[in-house]
């Protein structure tokens, strides 16, 4: 489930990624734009946080009723001419993908933008079995080339920069005129366009993800602006959809509710450009569509969250506001969490699904500045859920030596008033000392690293406690 | 136990901490996906008169669709034929077997039923509801309105009536549980294709049209 999977060295990929000029030049022109996107589109409606308590009440509703939306979802999906395949984990979903595709003799399969997918692996084990999989979104088509796996959950190509993609696609269009002009971003997306329609019609099998399941209908829903998961869809004989089981909705008008905060939450737009609910093979008499549907319904771990501390996670609809917010993952890209999820989600869902071994240092990826559960658009309480993973980190031993000495330290000195005030006075007089004329310190002791790239606002030499007590007299 | 088996015994453990009544449950489950009510409708979801045509307009004009009004079905081929030349485009475009579009008199260009092919300068293709909320088109994919044709053409034409024109998602699925619809695929398109995943630059014509143009029936 997690092989490869590069979690437990945050702190060594943090450092590897700050020092690394071409990721910083691709995050400083992403840096932003999200966020003022996302602020302008709830400016725009006045009821967007209550649909976010709507969405969130709903997203709690069927999480308390799962058994029986999905058995509400597998009756319809059936009903439909669709079957429903099972997968209680990463190994399940990868042999039900190889089955259909082994039975139908597939040669290549193209691909819509899945998460799940990434999670599950599937690239890797179709490549093994000799299947060619083609990413069709423009940004995993991107990383695909380039040998790599997303960095962000909507923006997959978030972290490369133009120049690197034109490098990527002369090395993979290797048919095509060495000589033509690929400066431009309009040249580079006619070409991938071109490329991308012939692996369409080639496709066997076009597999999707799901951003919802709609218990009413069977319908499976998918979100997206390229229009790539709707060709990968429509024109290959079979349809496969992999979705995790929280994904779920009861009606549609309740899927209305989650579209309406789910895209400007996302990138600020209103409606993404086309939202499609996909309801079984093709008709008897349509022209075009699959002649097999197949759904893939993954759990790989989440059923164990319900009822647990971290049940509040499976609310989440993968919008990604949380990591466009994050100050840490603006800092530090996608890649530095070293698995499928990143950013805030990454830091919570990471340790849930792989063990608190591998994907417990990603918690202290924050410094609860807590914007991520502030823009959620279900108000998964990220935070908390953060300082849970550290609890448990903490309590295995899994936390750094120097941290939890510290740790120790200050739980000793908070515990004992006489000695904290003691303490705290004497630094306050002492670092007041060292910071009298300008007012801050350029070397902080013990916190050197912390000073190397900002000065330090020297106290002003009286402790809180101290000015409380003074003032109440 | 299989894994349908073993994945619904967990989701029923952790619901029986809250609760022990299954039965209960299973009802208010079944309850909720019949009565299948609305929850919050914003405002602009609830347009009415003309008002709601005005912020149709305008929405589609915030995603980058254009429009042209007519006033009769039967202006629709001269009218297309004039938006090809206006665009410097052949006069040719592919549809499906539309019945709303098989009376009409196409003499004055190359019109072709099918699903979409690898090159498709211009496809036609008939929404059965617009939603004013955000300027949505809704079509429904079958032998009338092949599916590839939305993704596949170049430039895509939809033509839409004045009266399917619905407030927002609420009454546009009360008429379409009320139209008896049960397409494979329901298509809600909201502007033309869009890409910014080159260097955060937005970019229209991803894998799907360049250009998205409404003709409006009155």
């Amino acid at each position: 489930m997690s092989a490869g999977a590069t979690s437990a060295e945050f702190r060594a990929n943090s450092r590897a990624a700050l020092a690394d000029a071409n990721l910083q030049a691709a995050l400083r022109g992403s840096r932003g734009g999200f966020v003022q996107k996302r602020a302008k589109a709830r400016a725009a409606l006045p009821e967007f946080d209550a649909l976010r308590d709507e969405a969130t009440a709903l997203k709690n509703h069927t999480l308390a009723h799962l058994d029986h939306y999905l058995e509400a979802f597998e009756a319809q999906v059936v009903a439909s001419g669709g079957q429903v395949h099972w997968a209680e984990t990463a190994a399940d979903a990868r042999a039900a993908v190889l089955e259909i595709c082994d039975r139908v003799g597939a040669r290549t399969v193209t691909k819509g933008k899945s998460m799940i997918s990434e999670e599950c692996g599937i690239n890797e084990a179709l490549t093994a079995a000799n299947i060619t999989p083609v990413e069709t979104d423009l940004g995993e088509y991107i990383i695909q080339l380039r040998g790599e796996t997303p960095s962000h959950i909507i923006a997959p190509a978030v972290h490369v920069t133009v120049p690197e993609i034109e490098t990527a696609f002369r090395a993979a269009h290797a048919g095509l005129d060495p000589a033509r002009d690929l400066s431009r971003p309009e040249a580079m997306l006619k070409e991938a366009r071109a490329v991308l329609r012939e692996a369409y019609f080639a496709a066997d099998v076009g597999i999707t993800g799901a951003n919802m399941l709609v218990a009413e209908t069977g319908q499976t829903v998918i979100v997206t602006n390229e229009g790539n998961g709707d060709l990968t869809q429509s024109l290959p004989r079979v349809h496969i959809v992999i979705a995790s089981i929280e994904k779920v909705v009861p009606t549609l008008e309740d899927a209305a509710t989650l579209l309406r905060v789910l895209a400007r939450s996302a990138t600020g737009q209103e409606m993404s450009v086309y939202t499609t609910f996909s309801r079984g093979p093709r008709r008897a008499e349509d022209l075009d569509g699959p002649d097999e549907f197949h759904v893939i319904l993954l759990d790989n771990g989440r059923s164990a969250l319900l009822g647990t501390e971290f049940e509040d996670m499976l609310r989440c609809i993968r919008c990604g506001a949380c990591m466009n917010h994050c100050p840490v993952y603006q800092a530090v890209g996608g890649h530095a969490y070293g698995w499928v999820y990143p950013g805030p989600i990454g830091a919570v869902l990471t340790p849930a699904l792989t063990g608190v071994e591998q994907g417990g240092a990603l918690a202290n990826a924050s410094t609860f500045c807590g914007r991520c559960e502030a823009v959620c658009p279900v108000r998964i309480p990220l935070p908390r859920m953060m300082r849970s993973w550290r609890e448990k980190e903490f309590e295995k031993r899994l936390t750094p030596r120097g941290m939890r000495r510290g740790l120790g330290l200050w739980l000793w000195l908070s515990r004992r008033p006489k000695a904290w005030r003691f303490a705290t006075r004497t630094a306050a007089r002492v670092l007041h000392r060292m910071g009298r004329g300008s007012g801050a310190l350029k070397r902080l002791p013990f916190g050197a690293d912390w000073t190397a790239t900002r000065d330090f606002p020297a106290p002003e030499g009286r402790t809180f406690m101290e000015q409380w007590k003074a003032m109440k007299r | 136990m299989s894994g349908r088996e073993t994945i619904l015994a967990r989701v029923r453990a952790a619901a029986r901490q809250r609760t022990e009544d299954d039965a209960e449950r299973e009802d208010r489950v079944a309850g909720r996906i019949i009565r299948h009510e609305p929850g919050l409708v914003p405002r602009q979801g609830a347009s009415s008169g003309h008002g709601r045509l005005t912020q149709f307009l305008n929405k589609l004009d915030q995603a980058s669709a254009s429009v042209g009004r007519i006033s009769s079905l039967a202006e629709l081929p001269r009218v297309i034929a004039r938006e090809l030349r206006k665009r410097g485009l052949p006069a040719e475009v592919r549809m499906g077997a539309e019945p709303m579009f098989r009376s009409l008199d196409w003499s004055v260009l190359k019109a072709s039923i099918g699903p979409g092919r690898p090159v498709e300068p211009v496809t036609l293709s008939r929404a059965e509801f617009g939603m004013a909320e955000t300027g949505t088109l809704v079509l429904c994919s079958g032998l009338d309105n092949p599916v590839t044709l939305t993704f596949l053409g170049e430039t895509h034409f939809v033509v839409l009536r004045r009266s399917d024109i619905m407030a927002g998602f609420e009454d546009m699925w009360a008429a379409f549980r009320a139209r008896g619809l049960d397409p494979r695929t329901v298509n809600m398109v909201t502007g033309p294709s869009r890409s910014a995943d080159i260097g955060q630059q937005l970019q229209l014509g991803a894998h799907g049209p360049m250009a998205l143009h409404v003709f409006l029936i009155d």
